[in-house]
């Protein structure tokens, strides 16, 4: 039997259904009827930093190359009858993937055909078939794509910065892998990968728009095929609490540098709650957003420009960080201001002014998430994934205090933590 | 006079001559959205002066004054964003000013954010900040510097900055060559004395469109721009002509040197057909069937049948019958490549596809329209694109043309087509033989 819950948010008037269906996959469906287009995403907890794992009803653990969730990810695509985008050609639905450290994610939007479109996606994900051949020849699409964040300087800054954070945990890896490290993906190996991370017990379907759910129900009921209750234990080696080096520099064809500074923390073994995110949230926003004092000190003084200064909380199993972004003619300038205003902060906490411009702001940009297909289905998948929830989110930043949020400074953004990444122009 | 013009959904009236306004009050939205978009014709000698307005406007007003107080106001309005963007619509240089917030019903205090928003932006477009009538010193060299900047960041993107170079030869005869910002040495060479009429210039002279979408009652806002328009006594508005070079006569080429580790390739071509011909239509899905979706033929057979590259695309634009295909490929393979897109397009020529691939690119481009109403900003954009279009069709109704599109009408306009441009931006070692 599947079991239905709803799940509703006074405050933004939205509401989905979370499933729990027989076959073991968890399904939310959010609908939005007045929309003319729909938005799904079938997503595996599975990611680039899953290279070494152990299935419950197994002996021992596996250790598989470098890249190769993101390689499945391609491969997937292709059955005995043909590759899934010619089966999606005949819907006009528009489909794509990706693979990010933590998660795959099949996805589509359509505007009509929503269950046809469902099936392929549904089926296909559900049908691995891999060759020698057909493995092989993915060899030069995927060396292209990784040839291509060769030259891509932001793509270059962010992998530097998590290998100077991060001594053992495999999100320092490139997502694609290298060259050398996709050489060795077999078609067995691909199978096994397969196999552990593609049960639908490890799985969520997510589709947002303009469709009925018991009409998706019903072709869920007819589609999926039952997975054995297994559960998956990520493998990682002991990730000491030291940084690896505090700067790190890469030359690159660029015409300004690059930088990204990051804090790494203490990753629990859980994951930060929606309480801890939104308060973390706040008080990046309250720090760095342009209403900020340290923005101000950091344009008047040319060190960043309002493109692309910003930061993000970058979460997920075994890892945590803040980072800090931009464009600057000196990078380190920007760290040392960076660093002087979190201890600022730290002594002097923040003004209930600051802080309730902080909190008014991260709440906004959170509802405006709300106008999007695309940004809700994403967030419902990587939020299950996270043992979170979209409007719980929402109304912990609506409720969050100042003392709370100054509180996050006890574990977050310490300065013997931090490293410095830039890319600067060739000479 | 109030002339209004309903199409299901949006709305428009003039508001004074060159003044055109346009809403779509939809409450499905969160948010809110208005925006100010003024034209003025493309030309080296004034693109950069005009196109540091939107970012110096948006930096501060009289009403006010200082960047850190402005933005604590955006912050307080639940993190409203005002922005300022600079683009090009075949040989017109379009200059935006936007605002947008959440809807006032989603306000955690009962504030009234519609209300507030245009006002600001009535603010900052016309009671600018001036110190004996002109902008003064530090918010010009801050927006100078980030312009600058700017620039540069285009060039540390490769797959966009090879479009954007083949473009610039392509053109270079053209006024859209000049580029959206301008030239570098422009940029640079600015003075803040000029500004102060260049800025009277935008706001007197420029067509302009005044947009507000989402969940918003459009009419205070009306009153509101229309009070602000009326009271410049605008002059009559400048025409703004895009000139389309119909066909190639010869092909140039371009080879770049930099220090990368994959080359960009970039074939610009000239259709015979921009708006407002009848044939447009057949040549936008000409485009998707030949390089616009993973099921084109350049996606088939350069990346999956050749496994050559990861991208390989066609785009159209149908303001400047400019069609470009783009690939990213290691430097030993960027002749096969090339050989490969011309033979694909060889192959449309002859009418050398299927019914379902004419069907796939058909319901793929129709998908695409039909999605647009689902977003403020693919609104936005779709009817800023429209702005020199009569009649004034919604997505919906361009779905309706498309479908209207022949076989035979996909093969003529794949043979009006010719190679104007071959730019490749490729790594500094030169190749073993």
């Amino acid at each position: 039997m599947n079991q239905i819950q709803t799940v509703t948010s006074e405050r933004t008037g939205e509401m989905y259904y979370v499933v729990r269906h027989s076959s073991g996959l968890k399904i939310y469906i959010y609908p939005k009827a007045q929309n003319n287009s729909s938005y799904a995403v079938f997503g595996t907890r599975y990611g680039s930093i899953d290279n070494c794992f152990q299935v419950s009803d197994e002996p021992a653990p596996h250790r598989v190359p470098n890249g190769i969730a993101h390689y499945l990810e391609h491969k997937l695509f292709e059955s005995k009858e043909g590759d899934a985008f010619a089966r999606y050609a005949k819907t006009g639905a528009s489909a794509n993937a990706y693979t990010s450290f933590d998660m795959t994610c099949y996805l589509f939007s359509c505007t009509e055909n929503v269950y046809d479109s469902l099936k392929i996606l549904l089926d296909f994900v559900q049908s691995p078939y891999f060759t020698e051949q057909t493995v092989q020849k993915e060899q030069g699409i995927i060396g292209q794509e990784i040839r291509m964040y060769d030259d891509d300087p932001q793509w270059r800054v962010m992998f530097n910065l998590l290998g100077a954070l991060y001594h053992t945990h495999p999100v320092k890896i490139d997502i694609a892998g290298t060259v050398e490290s996709i050489a060795k993906i077999t078609p067995q190996l691909l199978y096994q990968c397969y196999n552990t991370f593609y049960n639908l017990n490890n799985m969520v379907l997510c589709i947002v728009g303009n469709v009925e759910p018991k009409r998706v129900l019903e072709l869920c009921d007819q589609m999926l095929k039952p997975s054995k209750p297994v559960s998956i234990r990520r493998i990682f080696e002991p990730e000491p609490e030291t940084i690896v080096r505090s700067r790190v520099e890469q030359k690159l064809s660029v015409a300004v540098p690059l930088f990204e500074f990051g804090f790494k923390e203490q990753a629990a073994n859980g994951r930060a709650t929606s309480k801890q995110l939104a308060e973390t949230d706040i008080l990046l926003e309250a720090l760095s957003s342009p209403a900020s004092p340290l923005f101000r000190r950091l344009l008047d003084e040319g060190l960043i420009n309002e493109a692309s200064f910003g930061h993000e909380y970058f979460e997920g199993p075994g890892f945590a960080s803040v980072i800090f972004s931009g464009e600057s003619k000196n990078p380190d300038a920007v760290a040392e201001e960076i660093r002087a205003e979190i201890q600022k902060i730290r002594r002097g906490g923040l003004s209930a002014e600051a802080f309730k411009r902080a909190k008014n702001s991260v709440y906004g940009r959170n509802l405006a998430a709300l106008n999007s297909t695309g940004s809700i289905a994403n967030s419902l998948v990587s939020l299950d994934f996270a043992g979170r929830e979209l409007f719980s989110y929402i109304n912990a930043v609506a409720g969050a205090d100042r003392d709370s949020v100054l509180r996050r400074l006890d574990s977050q953004l310490l300065p013997e933590t931090s490293a410095l990444s830039v890319v600067s122009p060739v000479q | 006079m109030e002339m209004k013009n309903r199409m299901t959904g949006i709305e428009q009236r003039p508001i004074c001559d060159g003044v055109n306004f346009r809403a779509i009050r939809d409450g499905r939205f969160k948010t809110v959205r208005m925006s100010v978009h003024f034209m003025l014709p493309l030309e080296k000698k004034t693109a950069s002066a005009n196109a540091i307005l939107p970012f110096l406007l948006t930096r501060a007003s009289r009403k006010y004054p200082d960047f850190t107080k402005l933005n604590e106001h955006l912050a307080d309005l639940y993190g409203a964003v005002l922005d300022a963007d600079v683009q090009t619509l075949g040989d017109v240089q379009i200059l935006s000013v936007s605002a947008s917030g959440i809807a006032d019903r989603y306000a955690l205090r009962g504030e009234n954010i519609s209300s507030d928003l245009s006002d600001l932006l009535c603010s900052v477009l016309f009671d600018p900040l001036l110190k004996d009538g002109q902008f003064p010193e530090d918010g010009f060299s801050q927006s100078k510097r980030q312009m600058i900047e700017l620039t540069d960041s285009e060039f540390n993107d490769k797959r966009l900055y090879a479009l954007r170079r083949c473009r610039e030869i392509m053109c270079s005869e053209e006024p859209c060559g000049v580029g959206r910002f301008g030239a570098k040495e422009d940029i640079r060479s600015l003075e803040r004395s000029s500004l102060t009429s260049v800025w009277d210039n935008l706001i007197r002279r420029a067509r302009a469109e005044v947009m507000v979408l989402g969940d918003c009652d459009p009419e205070p806002v009306y009153r509101r721009f229309s009070e602000a328009f009326c009271r410049l006594g605008r002059a009559s508005a400048v025409p703004c002509p895009t000139k389309v070079v119909k066909s190639a006569d010869t092909v140039r080429q371009t080879v770049e040197r930099q220090d990368v580790a994959q080359s960009k390739l970039v074939m610009g071509f000239r259709t015979e057909t921009a708006e407002p011909d009848k044939d447009v239509p057949a040549v936008k899905l000409m485009s998707v069937l030949y390089g616009g979706t993973p099921s084109s033929k350049l996606f088939l057979n350069v990346r999956e049948k050749l496994s050559l590259c990861y991208y390989c695309s066609s785009l159209y634009d149908p303001v400047k019958g400019i069609l470009a295909v783009q690939s990213g490929v290691e430097q030993k393979n960027a002749g096969r490549a090339k050989d490969e897109i011309l033979a694909q397009l060889d192959l449309v020529k002859k009418g050398g596809f299927t019914e379902e691939e004419l069907k796939a690119a058909r319901m793929s481009l129709c998908n695409s329209y039909r999605t647009i109403s689902d977003s403020l900003d693919g609104l936005e954009a779709w009817y800023l694109s429209k702005t020199f279009s009569d009649p004034l069709r919604r997505p919906e109704q361009e779905a309706a043309r498309i479908q209207a599109v022949s076989r035979e009408d996909v093969v003529q306009a794949a043979n009006r087509v010719t190679l104007d441009t071959v730019y490749c931006l490729t790594g500094n070692e030169v190749e073993k033989q």
